[in-house]
This record gives C-alpha cells, structure tokens and sequence, in this order.
C-alpha cells in the first residue's frame, strides 16, 4: 500500500468509524442472540488490501481504542487484533488469491480467531473464574457467519475507498491480460 | 532494499506486540487510567450522537430478532398451551370422579347401601341418543356379578335399574326411562307411592298414587321404599334416596294424587355408578 498523508487520513477515519459504529450499532443488535463483531473483519479486510503492516498497525489502533473505550485492561485487544490483521496481511502476501469468495472466508476465520484470541486474553489475565458455558462456542461460530456476509461489503467498500493507494492493478485483479507493446 | 523493509517490518510488528504485553502488565488491575478516561471523553459525545443517529436502525434489526424469536416462541408456548390444556382437562375430569367417588363412599358409610348388597362400581360407556329411552351402558357385567333388576345408584342416589346383561357390561334403565317405575315414601311424612319419569324430563319425576291424607309439602325428601307391587319390575332397597319434591298443590294431591319430584341424580350426566349386586330381586 502506498501510504499518503490522504490516504492515512481514511485509514484513521476507517478506523475510527469501525470503532464507532461497532460501539453504537453492532453491539447494541442482536440476531439469533449474538451481536456481531465487524471489527475483526475490518482488520482483516485491512490486511488483505494492505499487507501485514496496514494489518497489524490498524488491528492494534482499532484494539487500542476499543480497550479505551471499553475501559478494558490497555493491549489485551490490541494484541490480537493486531495479529489478526497481521495474519491476513501475510496471507496476501503470500499467496494469490482470485476467488471472490476469499475476502468474506477470510474475515469469518479472522472473527473465529479473534474471538478465540480474547477468551484467550481473558482466561490469561483471570478474569473469568467461573466455568465457561459452551454457548461461548456457539456465539464464536454465530459471529464468524455474521463475519462472513458482513465481510464481503466491507472489503468491497474499503478497497473502493483506499483503491489509489493499492499496489496490485485493478485490471490484474480481474485476470485481464495487459497489453504488451511491440508483441 | 527488500531486506530492509521486511527488517523494518519486524521491528515495527515486535514493536506494536511488546507494546501490547507491556500496555497489559502496566494497566492490569487498574481499573480506569487517565488514557482511558481521556479518550472515552473525547469520544463520548460522538457515540452519544452516533448512537442517537443509529437507534432506528437498531431498532429495526432487534424488532426482525425478536420477531424471528417470537414466532420460535410462540410454536413453543403453543405446544406447552396444548400439554398443559390436556392436563388441565384431564386433573379436571379426575376432580370429577374423585367427587363422585367420595360421594359414593360417603353413602356407603352412611349406611344408604343395606347389608346384603355388595356394590360394584361401574363406567357408564355409552348412553341413549333420545330422550325416549333413558339407558345408560355401564362397564360392569354378569362377570362382576352384576344381575337384571339390580339398583343402581351413585353418590347422589338411585339412578335406575339393570335392564339387561352381558359378560362384560350391563344396560341400566334410569329412573328417568319410561319403563321405570319405583315405589317410594316422603320422608318424614311417612306417605308412599310409586315414582314415575315424565318422558323427555329428566329432571322431573312424579310420585304418584299417594295417600290423599297425607299432605306433602316442597323440599322434603323422597326415598326408596322397599316394597314391590304389581307394575314394579324390580325392587329396590330401601332408604336409597331419590329425589326432593319440587312441587306439591294441595289441589294435584288430592285430585291426582301426586306431586312432583326432582331426582337427586343428574340423570343426563351420570358417570360413575355402583351396582348393588347379590341383594334380594323378588
């Protein structure tokens, strides 16, 4: 990603509007008993469009603010956020990826693991005592399928918005052939 | 230069992550920092707003939620409606019997049912659609000992009569059938007569051939007698009651020399009945 002062200015207002918006509206709806969790998604979509610096500095940004707005012990969220973000970086990096189906896979498993990540946060400092219901597992896997349909608009609508700092062509994305003078 | 920016790229990701466990081994069990409660000011106006903006949105998903929830809980509530409905008719219908089953007992300890007899409880399992024959099929028969001409009664008093028998079941002609015909006393008056149904009047009866001297009067209870005459297919034991006069004119006693009586039985709703079997029929 080629970072300019513009384009660091949507990466903050992404940031902080995910933040927002998770806050004031995804937090506060409930379907099937579960609220869902974009966030994970957005780090991942991030990522994805970004690489695994864009990742891992917006996951722990968007960790960092959550833990104060939330009023959370500071770095527990950051911490696996930003391993979100970092993984799905890499796997960009990595590997090419064509099908349109990867983004939304992705931001699900990326939900899946964050959500894992903060119980496993939460477990490390003791903060939960008592047993752990096995609904836990069910909201995981409620969240990662929010995720999923979630994921598909928002990697659409972020890589629309952040699209002249990308570095992969938009043409070589579709698979299209470039031209090649003198051939 | 690839080098130096996958260098770089490390430091800046062991950086963000030694961040992370040090922000964690600073603020654990602090409860709120300055930072914290700095940004949560900063940004509480703007979810104030955000949230203000937003509640029509949420609203709208949490109302598709808690329909979705509802139409799962109204199937359930339905069925729960359903079993519960079944119980409730079914502790009903056991309140029912375990009535009429303590009255029939009562009467039995009270010295209704002479020695003698020995009763045997019956089911009513089906009953005339008309109202010209007043019979009741009951789930006892020559099995349980049950004969023709047995009384029958329940725990308000006599009901009828055996008509006929099988193995496993019997025909009772209610005091109500056309065919009935019971002799009776008013008590405590002492006066005697044959009780006799109005046909398609259950709940009326008609105690006649009385003693014209003997004047009858409203509410006093009429009983069985105990004897058999001409016209009287079977005879009953006595003392059984049978009903309360209803109406009694000076001017039908002495002209017809009769009065009417309601049967203590509910006649049209008898379910539970004893038979008084191994009495003496002639």
């Amino acid at each position: 990603m080629i970072m300019t002062p513009k384009i660091l200015v949507r990466l903050v207002a992404v940031v902080l509007l995910g933040v927002i918006l998770q806050l004031s509206f995804f937090s506060q709806v409930e379907l099937f008993h579960t609220s869902p969790d974009v966030l994970p998604a957005l780090v991942a979509s991030l990522g994805l469009l970004g690489g695994t610096m864009t990742g891992a500095v917006s996951g722990f940004s968007i960790g960092f603010l959550l833990d104060c707005l939330l009023v959370a012990p500071l770095g527990g969220g950051s911490l696996v956020l930003l391993s979100a973000g970092y993984l799905a970086g890499l796997f960009r990096e990595r590997f090419e990826f064509r099908s349109p189906l990867l983004p939304p896979l992705l931001c699900a498993g990326m939900t899946l693991f964050a959500e894992l990540g903060f119980g496993a946060v939460e477990l490390m400092l003791g903060g939960s005592d008592t047993a752990v219901s096995s609904l836990v597992i069910r909201d995981m896997l409620i969240k990662s399928v929010f995720a999923f349909f979630l994921g598909w608009p928002i990697y659409l609508g972020l890589r629309r918005l952040l699209r002249p700092a990308l570095v992969e062509e938009p043409a070589l994305r579709r698979g299209s052939r470039p031209t090649v003078l003198g051939a | 230069m690839y080098r130096k920016q996958v260098r770089r790229r490390r430091a800046v990701l062991a950086l963000l992550i030694v961040g992370s466990f040090a922000l964690l081994t600073i603020t654990y069990g602090q409860g709120s920092n300055g930072l914290q409660r700095g940004v949560s000011a900063i940004f509480s106006p703007v979810q104030s707003v955000a949230s203000g903006a937003l509640k029509p949105a949420r609203d709208l998903v949490n109302w598709f939620d808690k329909t979705f929830d509802a139409r799962g809980r109204n199937g359930r509530l339905q069925t729960e409606l359903e079993q519960a409905r079944k119980q409730a008719v079914g502790a009903s219908a056991a309140l029912a019997e375990n009535a009429q089953l303590r009255k029939l007992l009562a009467l039995d300890r009270g010295g209704a049912i002479p020695s003698g007899y020995e009763p045997v409880t019956a089911r009513v399992i089906s009953r005339s659609p008309t109202v010209w024959f007043a019979d009741v099929m009951i789930d006892a028969g020559s099995n349980e000992g049950v004969r023709p001409n047995d009384p029958v009664i329940n725990g308000d008093g006599l009901v009828g009569t055996v008509s006929s028998v099988t193995g496993g079941s019997a025909q009772v002609a209610l005091i109500a059938d056309g065919s009935s015909a019971v002799s009776a006393k008013v008590v405590p008056v002492g006066a005697q007569g044959v009780v006799e149904p109005e046909v398609g009047n259950p709940g009326e009866l008609v105690l006649g051939f009385l003693d014209s001297t003997k004047h009858v009067h409203k509410g006093q209870a009429v009983v069985t007698a105990g004897w058999r005459g001409e016209g009287l297919a079977a005879r009953f034991p006595p003392n059984i009651p049978i009903g309360e006069v209803t109406k009694a004119s000076l001017v039908e006693q002495e002209a017809k020399q009769q009065v009417h009586i309601r049967p203590y039985a509910d006649l049209p709703n008898v379910d539970i009945v004893q038979v008084l079997t191994g009495g003496s029929r002639e």
